[in-house]
């Protein structure tokens, strides 16, 4: 397992699986299912769903692969946009997870188990911790609730008990933020 | 509108916005490049917010996938902001464009509670009778917006015939050497579903084939159309799910 994601090979892989590739698409699975499957395991708080989940989010990668423009965006945002919005689609349907458990896994440190303790060594993980670190409380919290915890940035103004448009505004200037830190320690 | 949607992409590239939000920043977004642009940087920064989620699927799905994308056929590439040559548009000539226009306005007072009611004059031909199954479908759902400048866009949709029927009236006159024109937006895209006789201001079309289609756009363009939009929406209708 690796929280590295080589960007280029990505890339190249996913073009080739635009082409029909098959083994490009077999090698672009390796890559990039841990990250799929974990990100719908993240949202769905539930290892059969986030499998069968994953398991759409996938074969859409490959069913739309052609329609990826390296110019617009990398694989990785491609993929993981996929499977965080399918994941979210999800949970917002079937409310699989009580309200109050979502809210605490959301926000929980990401420290709970030995794998997750193993990638946090990995230096871009450690980046990404970091770089959520340097956001306001307000922004860390609402940005996290949002993306680990599959809310609505209305939901999370009500669990943090804060104003619809602070909310809304705080979520873009802590991602505008993180993207700077996340570019600056390229 | 649009103050109000700019300051919503931080949400909508979390996917943290409600179904009918996320289609109208989409259809804003395909029309404002510096929005584009700023999403695009923000979704890389979201996308490593994965890195911290990694983890290692159950093995069998490995095999699960690979077979069912053996079993899938891939979707074309978008052709660059392709023209679909496939999708014709069948303007109504003027009487049946008012009936029709009439029975549309009659399934929006139906949504109030008195669906089987009305009745759709009976268009002799086959668009006709296409649209009428759209209006009566047990499915179909409406969508009603202002046009900015005055007059009103009507969708009638059916998510079963994949169909739907838009009823333009009233718009504002633009004068003989402009159309108005009518796209379909989804994630890829915005492609013509039809233009307008120069001048008109009111008109009547069937489209299908709506496919992943989530707005129905109207601008206004030179007579004849235009291969993309040259000027902002002026009606952005969210299919009505």
């Amino acid at each position: 397992m690796s929280a590295v994601v080589d960007t280029v090979s990505a890339e190249s892989l996913l073009l080739r699986a635009g082409q029909g590739e098959d083994e490009a698409f077999a090698e672009l699975y390796d890559l990039m299912a841990p990250r799929a499957y974990g990100i719908c395991l993240r949202v769905l708080r539930d290892r059969a769903q986030a499998e069968e989940v994953a398991q759409e989010v996938l074969i859409e990668v490959w069913r739309t692969a052609a329609r990826f423009d390296a110019q617009r965006g990398s694989a990785l945002a491609w993929i993981t946009t996929i499977a965080h919005r399918r994941a979210v689609d999800r949970v917002r349907s079937s409310q699989a997870a009580g309200d109050r458990e979502r809210r605490a896994a959301a926000e929980a440190d990401f420290t709970m188990d030995p794998v997750a303790d193993a990638a946090a060594r990995r230096i871009e993980h450690r980046q990404v911790r970091r770089c959520l670190k340097a956001l306001t409380e307000l922004q860390h919290r609402a940005v996290t609730l949002a993306y680990y915890g599959g809310y609505t940035y209305q939901q999370v103004a009500g669990l943090l008990d804060a104003a619809v448009p602070t909310v809304k505004s705080r979520i873009r200037d802590g991602l505008v933020k993180l993207r700077d830190c996340l570019e600056a320690s390229r | 509108m649009s103050d109000d949607v700019h300051a919503l992409i931080g949400a909508w590239v979390l996917d943290a916005v409600e179904d009918d939000e996320r289609r109208r920043i989409e259809a804003h977004v395909l029309q404002c490049e510096s929005c584009a642009r700023e999403a695009a940087e923000l979704r890389e920064a979201v996308a490593r917010l994965s890195d911290t989620v990694v983890a290692e699927p159950p093995p069998e799905l490995r095999d699960r996938v690979l077979a069912g994308a053996r079993g899938t056929r891939q979707d074309p590439a978008a052709a660059p902001r392709r023209p679909r040559p496939a999708r014709r548009t069948r303007w109504r000539h003027p009487k049946l464009r008012l009936a029709i226009g009439a029975a549309a306005l009659a399934v929006v007072a139906a949504f109030a509670g008195v669906f089987a009611t009305w009745q759709v004059m009976r268009a002799p031909d086959e668009d006709g009778s296409q649209m009428t199954a759209v209006l009566e479908a047990p499915d179909a759902n409406v969508a009603v917006q202002d046009a900015e400048g005055g007059g009103r866009v009507t969708v009638v949709y059916s998510a079963e015939l994949d169909r739907a029927v838009v009823v333009v009236s009233g718009l504002a006159d633009i004068g003989e050497d402009r159309s108005y024109q009518v796209w379909l937006v989804d994630a890829a895209g915005q492609v013509s579903a039809g233009v307008m006789d120069p001048g008109d201001s009111s008109a009547t079309m069937l489209l299908d084939g709506l496919g992943d289609t989530e707005v129905v756009g109207l601008t206004s363009e030179p007579a004849g159309g235009s291969d993309q939009p040259t000027t902002p929406m002026i009606a952005d209708l969210a299919l009505p799910a």
